[in-house]
């Protein structure tokens, strides 16, 4: 047996070869920081150091680290923080964590050659770049990952402990963080689940015994639905538990099954053939999955095709009409057009994963989620256990992004099996099951005609929406132009078209970046055609106050003030710069509750809400150490468990805006209570005097509500009641069906972005990004930053890389792997400005609403409009490829 | 994803890092037995005459870091550099490299069967090949995943394994028309070193590859090039290239084109639409021309700077 050496310690390896090292490191050694995501060496999240050199543990042989000497996430800076632990810390480089680890290490080696070789002298981005290169970051941290890298080999952190923003930042650059996919019981049984092979079958025998027969197996449950339908590729169809993750493959694939495949059909315009096979029979219907957040307005069916869907078209004939008559009158104003919409995937870095444990009649189940809360009650509900006996936890999660706010397979099976088992049962998906059936933003055509009047303004406008939902509907991408540009009628029309493929899920703004990315450019083009600035133009169409005085700060910039037409562009690199604008919903959860107590002299505040990255342990320190005089750090924030006061889900940009107003009220009740139980007065003349008074305090309980909103000024409309009627009737459905209400005023976001186009090789850069944000006060300043570059990385993503590929005959999902599902790296990020306007947000209790969303919908048409700026060409489909681009340039010289 | 179908592969695969292969393992699309590479060449050593020896075992990193080589071979140095991430590159070989399966999503899926892995046709001729071949020289579509080759293409370099010596890159990796394979290496049959010959000095070479991102990702296109440009006029011009065939090729039209006439970016332009002389994309890759075009363009003008 050979050995090697791990942060100091000799420790044996195992004689097996084909043990890799990633899993020696965190399932025998329990060194968990060490993350593995991708398994293919792409996003570096499994990074370690091989005698000083950095590898990647999820390729490299366990055995051939044999006499090596390797160090780990957790042996680095030998028990004290590294310099560029601090660095991370002190510049938010970090936002959910789960690549943080890969990173630290890889950029301690980077900061040891640096230092080496240059002393202190300041890395340029492109170094930084060049040595980060092996690294994925989902969140789209990388903004701060620049800063950190550049300030900690400049020395500036070679001193004390810096003060994070994000409060658990120290536990996220150490690895000390434990994610669910870290979870550990005594005699926990791994799990794994079957999946179809094909894309339309029904499943006529399913036999289970041999895979019980397999030694190390413990449980085997079936998973398949009541019709026995398997409808697209990795349709669950049983899970196994064994000891090990090797005894459970070698079960499912002892498991026989005998199908009678069907015809299936794949993709957007597959489907919408006459003759194309049918997804769901009429009976079946309602087996469709739903990729909203919400509750879809009922509508027909004609085969695939669920829709027409148009509760929010205004005057919809009229608008038809107008339109019909200007194309009749070949209206030269009239801008007509087809764009197109990949599919998205959220690729999360951690893995959608569950762990469940019974403690006789209790469960607690860890679980990668978007909402502990609303997951405790749908467990409750499924499996009738008393809500009390039901415990989800979730400390850290690694990424959401939407795919993550429903009860999964993979909570559903390891339930069912550590049941079966008697035994904690852990299920991590594989990044083959994450990048292909955990959901994704679905692809659409979009079908927009845009129609200015004489005088100059909007007088009609139709986008039809098709959306390729898979096995599943509600998609609202049109109907979301409703909210933006009144016009005199519109026609908003959506269509989900159902095919074999998995099913589609709310993703960071579900709807807004495809319809911006249509409407967006229809109002850029209409600009180029009245020769109007494009922005001047949004300032008269679009009356929203948070907009207004985001377009007059978008006005002012120096690259728009310097921006040249189109025609002035020539040779290999071209210059480009684009505006667009976009807006969310200001969503919050009634019932929304924070406690504080003072227990042993210091503040907790707890709520049963969690903390998927987007900084919600931080908002609620913040809030209520200001409120104190404190440093957030002196709060104690307990969130992630599910016996906590019921907190909101992680969805719809609605956190801020649900927990910030009951901390204001519960800290205006810890005051009162503190007052009345106060023993003596203040030292007078003391300048830390909530700090004594908490010190003297005898321990307090109190908790508080989500109050409601003051009334808002007249200018600040409700998105209700602009929707006249069919607005009452959504408004009153969100909050009796999904108990979220939708308040006054819209989170606005106006972002201008200037891009580099290589001709000749059909590449597009992003040089410079100026994200304007109007989402009230900031109720933690560094991390609504950090969300705002997250979503414009991610928007960046959408335009230019990322796209789900098929394959058209099977349905297999080929693009199931981080080589071939493209999210931005470091060097894919621009410089950024964001400007924050914090008015417009003073009725809700604290002035804060939510970041996540909003900030990605505009920024993939102002990437389309940049480039169309730089080379002449729109570009009506995304991603922006090099493939895309090329064809483009050649239709034009064709041309 | 686990599904129950498992392709059926009894050839025993030679495993060196493992960067290829554990990916490949992990998904079960290689589950036959596997036979590490015990000990073998690394390094790089210099003959009297200025060849240079690179060991099979040689680390892409190690390769990509070499001043002598980078001096010497910049060519070389070039394309090593541009490999994957600095961790891959830091574990990654050269006879790896060069013996590394296909990276078509259809070949890597365990769900679907292909040439490659003893099915009887290639799914993605008819399916989604966006990253396919554009010179359709066999029944398989896939490009050959071999930054190294095309260097060694360009360079002329001999491979030697235990068996074979003096083997060239096309020897080595075939001529695109079995599409079964990825090399033409016998099974067991290892790579022992690679020898690049001494070259004349004044030349200049450079390798690039065309991606969508900035870093870190497979070559759509990629070039290494070669010149040597006297009195302002192309002497010799070699180019190689990846990402368009099943086998790194060299664009002898273009250099033909290029021999002899005035290193001006005139002349490069015209002769740069020569590098896609017989060229057959299929339905999705035509866009593969137009950035071989603006590679070979791009990196000529370059050296020609």
């Amino acid at each position: 047996m050979s050995t090697t050496t791990i942060n100091g310690r000799v420790e044996s390896l195992p004689d097996d070869p084909e043990a890799l090292l990633v899993d020696v490191i965190r399932d025998r050694l329990n060194l968990t920081g060490t993350k593995l995501v991708c398994g293919s060496g792409v996003c570096g999240a499994c990074t370690v150091l091989l005698d000083g050199e950095p590898v990647v543990s999820c390729l490299l042989p366990a055995g051939a680290t044999a006499g090596k000497k390797l160090t780990t996430i957790e042996g680095i800076g030998d028990g004290k923080l590294h310099p560029i632990q601090k660095a991370f810390m002190a510049h938010d480089a970090l936002q959910c964590g789960f690549c943080t680890p890969g990173f630290v290490v890889e950029a301690t080696a980077f900061h040891r050659r640096w230092r080496a070789a240059q002393g202190t002298a300041i890395p340029s981005r492109e170094e930084i770049a060049a040595a980060l290169s092996g690294h994925l970051c989902r969140c789209g941290a990388y903004e701060g990952i620049y800063r950190a890298v550049a300030a900690a080999c400049a020395g500036r952190f070679d001193g004390d402990d810096p003060i994070a923003p994000r409060v658990e930042a120290y536990d996220k650059v150490t690895g000390l963080a434990r994610y669910t996919v870290d979870i550990r019981h005594e005699g926990q049984l791994e799990g794994v689940i079957l999946r179809a092979p094909v894309a339309h079958a029904r499943i006529t025998d399913l036999d289970l015994a041999p895979a019980r027969a397999v030694p190390g197996v413990a449980a085997v449950v079936s998973l398949l639905a009541d019709d026995q339908m398997v409808r697209f590729v990795g349709t669950p169809i049983a899970a196994v538990a064994a000891k090990d993750r090797r005894s459970a493959l070698e079960a499912i694939a002892a498991i026989k099954l005998n199908r009678e495949e069907l015809a299936a059909v794949i993709g957007l315009d597959a489907a919408r053939r006459e003759d194309a096979p049918v997804v769901f029979e009429k009976k079946d219907r309602k087996r469709a999955g739903n990729v909203s957040e919400l509750n879809g307005a009922p509508t027909s069916w004609k085969g695939n095709v669920h829709g027409p869907s148009a509760p929010f078209s205004q005057k919809g004939k009229r608008a038809r009409r107008l339109l019909a008559e200007a194309r009749e009158a070949c209206d030269p104003l009239l801008i007509e057009e087809t764009f197109r919409v990949s599919t998205q995937q959220h690729a999360c870095l951690e893995p959608h994963a569950a762990v469940a444990r019974f403690d006789g009649d209790r469960l607690t189940v860890h679980v990668s989620t978007q909402a502990v809360h609303d997951t405790m009650e749908k467990i409750a509900k499924r499996y009738k256990l008393p809500r009390d006996k039901v415990r989800v936890i979730a400390d850290h999660v690694g990424g959401g992004f939407g795919s993550k706010g429903s009860l999964g397979v993979e909570t559903i099976a390891a339930i069912e099996l550590a049941r079966a088992a008697k035994a904690p049962v852990r299920i991590a998906f594989d990044r083959e099951e994450e990048l292909s059936v955990t959901g994704y933003r679905p692809a659409a055509e979009l079908k927009l005609s845009l129609l200015p009047s004489v005088q100059g303004g909007l007088k009609a406008l139709s986008l039809t929406a098709f959306a390729d939902t898979g096995v599943a509907v509600n998609s609202m991408i049109a109907g979301l132009a409703r909210l933006i540009y009144p016009a005199q009628a519109k026609e908003l029309v959506d269509f989900d078209v159902l095919s074999n493929l998995p099913p589609g899920s709310p993703f960071r703004g579900p709807g807004g970046p495809p319809m911006a990315f249509a409407l967006e450019q229809a109002v850029d083009e209409a600009a180029l055609r009245m020769k109007v600035d494009p922005i001047d133009l949004r300032k008269r169409w679009d009356p929203d106050p948070n907009r207004q005085r985001l377009y007059d700060w978008a006005s002012g910039l120096d690259v728009w003030r310097n921006r040249e037409p189109a025609s002035s562009r020539s040779g290999r690199y071209r210059r480009g710069v684009g505006v667009a604008s976009g807006y969310w919903l200001y969503i919050w959860q009634p019932g929304s509750s924070i406690e504080l107590a003072i227990k042993d002299a210091r503040i907790i505040a707890s709520c049963a809400v969690q903390d998927i990255g987007t900084g919600t342990r931080s908002v609620i320190a913040n809030t209520v150490a200001k409120a104190f005089d404190l440093e957030p750090q002196d709060i104690e924030v307990r969130i992630g468990h599910s016996n906590l006061p019921e907190g909101p889900g992680s969805g719809g940009s609605r956190v801020t805006a649900s927990i910030v107003p009951p901390t204001l009220l519960a800290i205006e009740k810890l005051k009162m209570e503190m007052e009345r139980t106060r023993a003596r007065p203040p030292i007078a003349g003391s300048n830390a005097p909530w700090r004594e008074l908490i010190a003297a305090s005898p321990d307090l309980v109190v908790s508080a509500r989500r109050p409601p909103d003051s009334k808002a000024p007249a200018d600040i409309k409700s998105p209700v009641r602009q929707l006249g009627l069919m607005g009452l009737v959504f408004g009153w459905m969100l909050r009796n069906f999904n108990n979220i209400v939708v308040g006054a005023g819209m989170p606005s976001s106006v972002q201008v972005m200037e891009v580099e186009v290589d001709t000749w090789l059909g590449h597009v850069r992003v040089l410079n990004a100026y994200v304007g944000l109007a989402i009230g006060k900031l109720a933690a300043p560094t991390l609504a930053r950090s969300q705002a570059a997250g979503a414009l990385i991610q928007g960046i993503g959408y335009a230019l890389y990322e796209t789900r590929e098929t394959d058209p005959s099977t349905g297999q999902v080929l693009s199931a792997s981080m080589d071939d599902y493209r999210i931005p790296g470091i060097a894919d990020m621009p410089r950024l400005e964001v400007h924050f306007d914090e008015t417009g947000f003073d009725h809700v209790p604290g002035g804060s609403v939510g970041a996540g969303e909003v900030a990605t919908v505009p920024t993939s048409p102002a990437i389309a409009n940049a480039i169309c700026n730089a080379i002449g060409v729109r570009l009506t489909e995304i991603p922006f490829r090099p493939d895309r681009l090329v064809a483009a340039l050649k239709g034009r010289a064709a041309a | 994803m686990n599904v129950t179908s498992t392709p059926a592969q009894a050839v025993a695969e030679l495993r060196a890092a493992g960067t290829d292969l554990s990916e490949r393992r992990r998904s079960g699309v290689s589950t036959g037995p596997l036979i590490d590479i015990a000990s073998g060449r690394y390094g790089i050593s210099w003959g009297d005459d200025g060849t240079a020896t690179l060991g099979a075992l040689t680390t892409i990193a190690a390769i990509a870091a070499d001043a002598r080589l980078g001096a010497a071979y910049p060519g070389i140095a070039a394309s090593a550099q541009g490999i994957a991430t600095p961790q891959v590159r830091n574990l990654a070989t050269l006879g790896g490299n060069l013996a590394q399966r296909s990276r078509c999503w259809y070949f890597r899926n365990p769900g679907i069967d292909c040439l490659k892995k003893g099915g009887s046709n290639c799914p993605a001729r008819s399916g989604n090949h966006l990253y396919g071949v554009a010179f359709d020289l066999g029944p398989c579509v896939a490009p050959h995943p071999s930054t190294m080759a095309v260097a060694l293409l360009a360079y002329d370099a001999r491979i030697t394994t235990e068996r074979r010596d003096g083997l060239t890159i096309t020897e080595l990796l075939g001529d695109g028309s079995n599409g079964r394979a990825d090399h033409a290496l016998l099974p067991g049959e290892m790579i022992t070193k690679i020898v690049l010959p001494a070259l004349q000095t004044g030349e200049h070479a450079t390798y690039k590859r065309a991606i969508s991102r900035t870093h870190a990702e497979w070559a759509l296109v990629e070039v290494c090039a070669r010149v040597e440009i006297v009195d302002g006029t192309f002497r010799f011009v070699r180019l190689a290239a990846g990402g368009i065939a099943p086998v790194p090729l060299r664009l002898t039209a273009c250099e033909r084109t290029l021999q002899g006439m005035s290193a001006n970016a005139a002349v490069i332009a015209e002769a740069a639409k020569q590098a896609t002389s017989g060229a057959n994309p299929l339905p999705m890759t035509g866009y593969k021309l137009d950035l071989l075009q603006g590679l070979v363009r791009d990196i000529l003008e370059r050296l020609a700077a």
